[in-house]
């Protein structure tokens, strides 16, 4: 177990690394910050004073391995356009994405779970058809799309929900069914092959076998099987979710991490977007680690194979 | 450990969600809810430079001098009056029993404070065009004081009345840059009162405005909130929860004219296509006058006004915008003539047209437009449609050959803010005429309006002539607000909600 | 589908397996839905330049934004309206299917090759090429893809070979997932060994055994990325830095649609819908082809 964690755990730090080169070199072709950060009637003069005042001027590998030694640190550098660490402005955008995460993946398994156990308890009935037609048709819906016309209806139309801010739990709302509505179908899906595996094996009809109602064999055997798999699915989905809450956030008008990310691919602001690739990365790994040690320690097999 | 702390964030932000319908804001609680797309670096009136910010600077500072947007006459806002020693050297009286919104009173020292800071390049002002003409202040009495500039500048009243804002000396050295930007004090008409940054700044009106140029104003309460989409701005805006939204796209400003007030006005940015002629990016179709002057005639200017911009745009000839000083008019122009440029194509051998790459960053539908005319007359395009910074790099690189793009003078009225800065040589120019840049030069240099005249007229005529450019439009913009709302929108395109009043 | 009814000819005994296969292609809905309409889709952007009745590129400042024929003001001469710049909207959106379905099937040949090829080594070697893939799908994951896509496309523009290539190279990870569970399946079976054993090169074995094996596993993937690749750059479009105009991708078209969103709804709602057929018909074929060659033994 411990060594398997380790492994688990190098393989991490491995992955954090690479991703932090990448990011640094992608953003590293984004055009002349300098220009950039300089705007529209800025001189030459001007440019050439924040080129050699950042550091621009120094070759590309030394500058990796400046910001990476600062990065484990703790220091992402400072925002070109806001001109302040780029570590606050992660922690400022942060808590509206994590909210929005939070609420996405809830809101995703609260519908999913249920309507993947009523599919499996009933496969090919109407009840598991639904549940189909919604898990497919979710998937064809460009976000965009679903969530402007969202916007029309609930906003516009009916004058129940606020279009944009961040102020109260009713501005999530709309957001986090954006969100989570692309999740929940692998949700379901997950649910229902997990309880049909699980409702198949030996041990749940040695429970019926012995008498068990059916409704202890579902929730106590069943259901807490069938759900383990959903559960390290959600430790991904959440770190997709996290990176993927662009379109969300700006259609709404979120300030989250992910608009703070788009805005500064457009303004140049590259320190801002490597801080936030990596800080993404870093979530997605930690969560998949956690997620797989909790797998490993669940089922045995894992760490043996 | 950081993620502890983000997760600590997430949760109380969590539990700090209340729940409640926000009220709507409008005439009936004094409060003017007003939608901007972009989000500003923050509140400093020196470090931030978008125009955004120029607007909030207007309503929370006061320049010494105020520029009349209807006259373009200078008067004295926070200077009560001001004298021209010599071309150097301005001597100002300042107002006195201003205070600032901290209660600091204003005199010469908060003055003398402020320009001598922004003056000094390693204090970092942003925007050093607005600044680096001025060399040093001293205080010459309690409310008196000298400027010195560094050479004759006669721009310099209208930076005194636009973007150098008088700071309160002593709150400035205390809390610096950041403290500014994050909490600004002024003695502007409007106080800031609350700063949640990428998400709204509430300014309430300052009840102790001395009775300047700008008036005094009537609203009590502006919400300034960032909305970046401008389907959610409209979304707000229908559903009453903001009152005032501008740079709304012609179309859509006249469709939702049926239920709101719309104002439109033009604006100092003009649009146009630039060519290669220098042939930086190597050999190009784009050298060939012939081409440049088949495209000019290819591209229906005056369609594309008509149809796409509308409003108070204009198609322009000249490569100024016509109210800038020395922006002659009467120079070359092409009509829209696809049969001459057919012939004019053919003539420089290519008779079947040809593909060369064109770039733009704003106004996607504009740039298809004139796409779609170049394809008339065949003419096919590698589009490549960019974010402003990469292309600016792409094009100071000398990699971009044909292009469509836009440039407001920083709302300066005077052709050195345009003409001047394209065809001096600099990195901008790809046409790299001698005679221009002299002429450019002797105009630039010259306090004799009749010799800038002159010269920026020869300039101008010699760009058109050759078809260096090809300008094509001025802008405008729409604002479109709240019936209840009275507004007069003016073409500095800087909104002053100070003089704003509910009906 | 030939190989897939080929591989399983050689190995089951049953009562003719091709008969239950055709049967049950016939008897799955969704799948005979699905298809149908990707062979809708497919043959109106074949037959783009025949059925259009106007130049998708051809406008007209003079008629922009005619509604179509079923609205006020419509009329037969365009029967989905004309956009922003007078063209033809039914045109477009004729020309637009190839535009979308370029850049599905692009990314997902990218894609598909990159992945299979990662999947299978990994399957079939196992040990540090395993680890070695492993880690590359780790890393993959772990980026942010709409972000990444939108900073490389922001920096290089987005023409439609770089939205393609972006595309191809974020989206190999199921590919390779899925092939490397697929292939380690079938490296442990009789006939895989036993060509092991006469000395077949490990080429051959991975093209004639292995690759026959998992081809419909393949196919799914490949369907699911499609559509995936398909929406993505819809997203891209809708941030403004999807495939470039004047071409018509139906993503650029809802982009340009939402512009009017309030005023003239029609604009995103028939690409939309467009867009919205599509993905559901190659889910739904995805669905269908997975359920119908999938091991016996499901429900």
């Amino acid at each position: 177990m411990l060594i398997y964690s380790l492994k688990r755990l190098l393989l991490a730090i491995l992955v954090a690394i690479t991703v932090s080169f990448i990011s640094f070199s992608l953003l590293f072709l984004a055009g002349d910050p300098a220009i950039a950060m300089a705007g529209e009637g800025a001189t030459d003069q001007d440019i050439e004073n924040i080129r050699q005042l950042y550091g621009f001027d120094k070759p590309v590998l030394v500058q990796y391995f400046d910001w990476l030694l600062r990065a484990i640190g703790g220091n992402l550098g400072e925002s070109f356009y806001f001109k302040t660490p780029v570590v606050h402005l992660i922690a400022e955008h942060m808590p509206v994405t994590m909210t929005l995460g939070a609420m996405g993946i809830t809101f995703a398994l609260s519908l999913a779970v249920p309507l993947g156990v009523l599919a499996a308890i009933r496969p090919n009935s109407i009840i598991d058809r639904i549940a189909l037609l919604i898990s497919v048709s979710g998937q064809a819906l460009p976000s965009f799309w679903f969530a402007l016309v969202l916007v029309v209806i609930f906003t516009v139309t009916l004058g129940w929900l606020p279009a944009s801010g961040s102020d109260t739990w009713l501005h999530f709302l709309m957001p986090t069914v954006v969100l989570s509505y692309y999740a929940a179908p692998a949700f379901m899906r997950l649910t229902r092959a997990g309880m049909l595996d699980v409702l198949g094996s030996d041990y749940i009809r040695t429970a019926r076998a012995k008498g068990l109602t059916t409704k202890s064999v579902f929730l106590k055997h069943a259901l807490r099987n069938a759900i383990i798999p959903v559960v390290s699915l959600a430790a991904v989905q959440f770190g997709f979710m996290l990176g993927g809450s662009v379109i969300v956030e700006s259609i709404f008008a979120l300030n989250g991490a992910g608009s703070l990310a788009w805005e500064s691919i457009g303004r140049n602001d590259f320190p801002t977007v490597q801080g936030l690739i990596l800080v993404f990365a870093l979530i997605y790994i930690v969560l998949t680690f956690l997620a797989d040690v909790l797998n490993a320690w669940l089922d045995p097999k894992i760490r043996i194979g | 450990m950081r993620k502890k702390s983000l997760l600590t964030g997430a949760a109380l932000a969590a539990c700090l969600a209340t729940s409640g319908v926000p009220a709507l804001a409008g005439k009936s609680d004094d409060t003017l809810t007003v939608a901007f797309a972009k989000q500003l670096e923050n509140l400093d009136a020196y470090s931030a430079t978008a125009r955004e910010m120029i607007v909030i600077a207007r309503h929370v500072w006061d320049g010494l001098l105020y520029r009349d947007p209807a006259t373009g006459e200078y008067l004295g806002n926070l200077a009560e009056s001001f004298e021209w020693v010599d071309a150097t050297t301005i001597d100002f009286v300042l107002r006195e029993g201003v205070t600032f919104h901290n209660g600091e009173a204003f005199d010469a020292d908060d003055a003398v404070y402020t320009l001598n800071w922004v003056s000094k390049p390693e204090n970092g002002v942003s925007n050093q065009g607005n600044v680096n003409w001025i060399a040093s202040a001293e205080k010459t009495g309690p409310y008196s004081l000298r400027l010195h500039l560094k050479e004759p500048f006669p721009a310099a009243l209208e930076y005194l009345s636009g973007p150098v804002v008088m700071y309160p000396n002593e709150y400035h050295a205390e809390v610096g840059t950041a403290g500014m930007g994050s909490n600004p004090v002024g003695t502007g008409p409007y106080k800031v009162t609350s700063v949640e940054a990428g998400k709204r700044y509430v300014f309430e009106k300052n009840d102790g405005y001395f009775a300047g140029p700008k008036g005094t104003a009537e609203i009590g309460k502006i919400v300034w909130r960032t909305i970046p989409e401008r389907n959610t701005q409209f979304a707000e805006l229908l559903s009453g929860g903001v009152d005032w939204v501008w740079q709304v796209p012609p179309d859509q400003a006249e469709k939702l004219g049926k239920k709101f007030s719309v104002s439109n006005e033009s604006t100092m940015r003009i649009g146009y296509v630039s060519f290669d002629s220098a042939g930086r990016t190597g050999e190009t179709p784009m050298s060939d006058i012939r081409v440049r002057k088949a495209i000019a005639h290819a591209i229906n200017r005056e369609a594309i006004v008509n149809a796409l911009l509308k409003g108070a745009s204009k198609v322009v000839h000249s490569a100024c915008f016509p109210s800038q000083f020395g922006c002659f008019q009467d120079v070359a122009k092409y009509d829209y003539d696809p049969a001459r440029a057919k012939e004019l194509l053919a003539e420089a051998g290519y008779p079947d047209g040809f593909t060369v790459p064109f770039f733009a960053y704003r106004d996607r539908g504009y740039a298809e437009a004139i796409i779609g005319d170049l394809a008339a007359v065949g003419i096919s395009v590698d589009f490549g449609y960019l974010k402003y910074a990469a292309l600016r790099d792409k094009v100071q690189g000398g990699e971009v050959p044909f292009q469509f793009m836009t440039w407001g003078s920083n709302s300066v009225n005077d052709v050195s803010a345009i003409t001047s800065h394209f065809f001096s040589h600099g990195k901008d120019d790809y046409a790299l005429d001698a005679d221009v840049k002299t002429w450019l030069t002797t105009a630039d240099t010259s306090i004799d309006p009749a010799v800038r005249k002159e010269n920026y007229a020869k300039a101008l005529s010699k760009i058109a002539d050759e078809v260096y450019w090809l300008p094509l439009f001025s802008y405008n913009v729409n604002y479109v607000y709240s019936d209840e709302l009275e507004f007069t929108p003016y073409p500095d395109e800087v909104p002053r909600f100070f003089q704003a009043r509910w009906k | 589908m030939t190989d897939v009814t080929h591989s399983i000819e050689e190995e089951d005994f049953g009562p003719s397996p091709r008969e239950i296969l055709k049967k049950s292609i016939l008897a799955h809905r969704s799948l005979l839905l699905g298809f149908g309409a990707i062979v809708i889709i497919v043959l109106a952007a074949l037959l783009a330049p025949v059925l259009a009745p106007h130049d998708p590129y051809l406008q007209d400042l003079s008629i922009r934004f005619t509604p179509p024929v079923w609205q006020d003001g419509g009329s037969w001469e365009h029967i989905l309206g004309t956009d922003h710049l007078g063209r033809d909207y039914l045109s477009r959106l004729l020309y637009g299917a190839r535009i979308s379905l370029t850049i599905g099937i692009g990314a997902v040949l990218i894609s598909g090759t990159i992945g299979t090829t990662l999947g299978v080594c990994a399957g079939y070697f196992g040990g540090r090429v395993d680890m070695v893939v492993n880690y590359l799908i780790t890393v993959r994951l772990s980026m942010p893809v709409v972000l990444v896509a939108l900073a490389i496309v922001a920096i290089f523009g987005g023409s439609l070979n770089i939205v393609i290539m972006v595309l191809g190279f974020l989206l190999w990870d199921r590919f390779a997932v899925v092939m490397r569970s697929s292939t380690m399946q079938v490296r442990n079976m009789d006939y895989v060994q036993s060509a092991q054993a006469v000395g077949c090169s490990t080429l051959r074995i991975v093209l004639t055994e292995i690759m026959p094996n998992i081809m419909n596993n393949l196919i799914v993937v490949a369907t699911l990325e499609m559509a995936h690749a398909i929406l993505l750059e819809a997203g891209l479009s809708f941030l403004g830095l999807g495939v470039q105009p004047p071409l018509p991708s139906w993503g650029l078209m809802v982009a340009e649609g939402k512009e009017m969103l309030f005023f003239e709804p029609w604009l995103i709602m028939i690409p939309g819908a467009a867009l919205f057929i599509l993905i559901l018909s190659i889910n739904l074929m995805g669905d269908g082809v997975r359920d119908v060659t999938a091991p016996a033994g499901k429900n």
